[in-house]
């Protein structure tokens, strides 16, 4: 799910962007650092949407950084337990196969594969029913349900499911 | 049920009438049965604090549902009054209904005057005692509610709960959700499925242990080896027992309520309206009902906004007076004759009395009577199910239903004696058999005068009507004398 929150953030910049361009450098410094991490607590951090607040800077001693706390809004991406997610496959091996959901990797294990679904190996493993309808390959998009999740201080890892009602490939590569 | 006879006479309802009345019979047995299933151990959340101990709400969920299934629109202090309830308790429950998203509610603060245009308004459709209760009401001013059951709501709400609680227990069942284990070969060590990413190799497509290197096995297929070894496993065994039973349980005990679901599923389901709109169309019918006599056969032909609606009436019961009234069809037939028209087939339906000019064909006339006697005689069959349900509109309208066929009767009887000479006298007097002008599609005026020469009449049928009402509607006889005063307001309105 996808929040547009308020974070802050401890900024230190070094002598030579103190100038007139101070902020602009102090901003696209904090879009470097903080865009595409991971925190347990938010989540993905996807963009920097405003700055809602710079501090006054603290000059370090000895060293000449400058450090200003930052109030920022960001959109951030946290996978909870029961959502449904579109995620692309990555990887498929007879134990399951894993998708990513942007920056979210998630693995179904073949239990929670219908049960209709046989893993076929070869030089595209995939899975397949047994009319070969559908086929879940590298690169298929999925719809599937987030059932279980491990959050780390600094990482994301969900298992999911297509076990249930309206969930499945969505678009075969193959097809298209 | 009674609610069958009560929607199928409630004729401002026609457009529901000739939609099926079974299909609110339905919707409300399905509704009882579930209000039966869930609600009957519901104490409301109150009772649980020890200081409102004092009154015992069990089943009290049961008995104002029942009621609501019995209503439209009401306002709550009025259905606290018929259920002898306490306001505050009703309304403890009523709460609990909207959240469970059984009833709706609306709020309006209103004066004595909109409370008085929903007393009109209930008048005109609800069984509910007017008389002495507008003068309490005048004096108020505040916040009303109102209730009314949601029919679409309810068969919704009920569909999804049924389908909430099977699937709880199927996927527990089919350890749909569980997180995968998996343990290793060779050293033991255990990893779940949050693991994967870790585990994977790219050698093969197996997974394999971080710390050996071995390769991984989901542990689900461990079960039959370490078979009872372990405590933890028997426990999981007899829960998905439990679960089992208990699914099968559920399947047995909703059988009754899913059948019930099903049988309702295609048909439409009755919809109120919001109260506004409730109001302002039940009023009109009531306004329809004040200004004709016989606002019984008046109201079939209005629809929802009280636009007439010649072909949506359902079994009605029209009695033509041929027999006794030749000189008023006299005056008549020089007015009516030439407003005769073949109605197309599809426009005639089994209550309506025509005549065979007007069916396209061309009989003796004395034979529609047969016709439309079968009719009542099989609206008043269809009326033996529903007979102990007593409202007070039902017993009104029942009561108008048996002078009517009583009515019939004797002009039948009247009729038999002397048939041969009156049909001489009716081909005479009007060759278009303008004695069978009274149909459903025709305009109050006729209805108006008609209604004048029905009550000359009355006195007539009332001496003889006792015997009728036991020979005729053998089922209705207790219901009807009990009504001798309904006969004064009937009269006078």
């Amino acid at each position: 799910m996808f929040f547009h929150i308020v974070l802050e953030r401890n900024m230190q910049l070094h002598p030579r962007y103190f100038g007139r361009n101070l902020r602009d450098n102090l901003v696209s410094k904090l879009m470097k650092d903080v865009e595409g991490t991971c925190s347990g607590r938010h989540g993905f951090v996807v963009a920097v949407t405003g700055i809602e607040n710079i501090g006054k800077g603290l000059i370090r001693d000895g060293t000449g950084f400058v450090t200003f706390p930052v109030k920022y809004q960001c959109v951030v991406f946290r996978p909870f337990k029961g959502e449904i997610l579109e995620a692309v496959v990555t990887m498929v091996n007879k134990m399951g196969f894993f998708a990513e959901a942007g920056p979210v990797q998630i693995f179904v294990s073949n239990h929670l594969i219908p049960d209709d679904m046989e893993f076929q190996s070869g030089d595209m493993p995939n899975y397949t029913t047994s009319d070969g309808s559908v086929k879940i390959q590298k690169d298929s998009e999925v719809r599937l349900k987030i059932i279980g999740t491990r959050v780390d201080a600094t990482e994301i890892f969900c298992i999911g499911t297509i076990k249930d009602d309206f969930l499945g490939v969505i678009n075969d590569p193959a097809t298209v | 049920m009674g609610l069958l006879y009560r929607h199928n006479g409630d004729t401002s309802y026609a457009s529901w009438a000739s939609l099926g009345p079974l299909t609110l019979l339905q919707v409300a047995v399905a509704e009882t049965q579930s209000a039966r299933a869930f609600y009957d151990d519901l104490t409301s959340k109150g009772e649980n604090q020890p200081k409102s101990g004092r009154s015992d709400n069990r089943g009290i969920a049961v008995v104002i549902l029942d009621a609501l299934t019995r209503r439209q629109w009401v306002r709550e202090e009025d259905l606290a009054k018929d259920l002898k309830l306490h306001t505050k308790q009703l309304r403890r429950t009523l709460r609990f209904f909207e959240e469970e998203k059984i009833i709706t509610r609306e709020y309006r603060r209103e004066t004595a005057k909109g409370a008085k245009l929903f007393s009109a308004a209930t008048a005109a459709t609800v069984d509910v005692q007017l008389t002495g209760k507008e003068g309490e009401e005048k004096v108020k001013l505040h916040t009303h509610s109102y209730c009314c059951l949601d029919y679409a709501q309810i068969y919704d709400v009920v569909r999804y709960r049924i389908h909430r609680m099977k699937k709880l227990l199927k996927d527990e069942l089919d350890n749909k959700n569980t997180i995968e284990e998996y343990i290793c070969t060779k050293c033991g060590k255990r990893y779940n499925a949050l693991d994967a990413l870790r585990l994977v190799s790219f050698e093969d497509d197996d997974f394999h242990c971080e710390s050996c290197n071995g390769k991984l096995e989901v542990e689900s297929d461990k079960f039959v080896v370490q078979e009872g070894a372990d405590g933890d496993d028997n426990a999981r065994r007899r829960r998905h027992e439990k679960l089992k039973d208990m699914l099968q349980k559920m399947e047995i005990q909703l059988k009754p309520l899913m059948d019930q679901l099903s049988r309702v599923k295609d048909l439409p389901v009755p919809e109120f309206g919001s109260l506004l709109a409730w109001e302002a169309r039940a009023s009109a019918m009531g306004r329809a009902a004040n200004g004709d006599m016989s606002g019984d056969s008046k109201i079939s032909q209005l629809g929802y906004n009280g636009a007439p609606m010649p072909y949506s009436g359902d079994t009605k019961v029209v009695v033509d007076f041929n027999g006794t009234e030749g000189n008023r069809h006299d005056v008549k037939s020089e007015t009516e004759s030439t407003s005769l028209k073949v109605l197309p087939p599809w426009m005639i339906k089994s209550g309506m009395v025509l005549t065979k000019e007007q069916r396209g064909e061309v009989k003796e006339e004395i034979k529609m009577n047969g016709t439309s006697t079968s009719s009542s005689a099989q609206y008043s069959d269809d009326k033996k199910s529903t007979v102990d349900h007593d409202d007070k509109k039902n017993i009104q309208d029942e009561y108008i239903k048996a002078y009517y066929a009583a009515l019939l009767k004797q002009q039948h009887e009247l009729e038999a004696s002397s048939k041969q000479e009156l049909s001489n006298t009716l081909a005479a007097n009007d060759p278009s058999s303008s004695a069978y002008n009274r149909q459903v599609g025709l305009k109050s005026k006729h209805e108006e005068d008609d209604d004048g020469t029905d009550w000359e009449e009355a006195p007539v049928a009332g001496t003889g009507n006792e015997n009728y009402k036991v020979n005729d509607l053998n089922v209705q006889a207790d219901v009807v004398p009990a009504d001798d005063d309904e006969d004064v307001d009937w009269e006078e309105g």
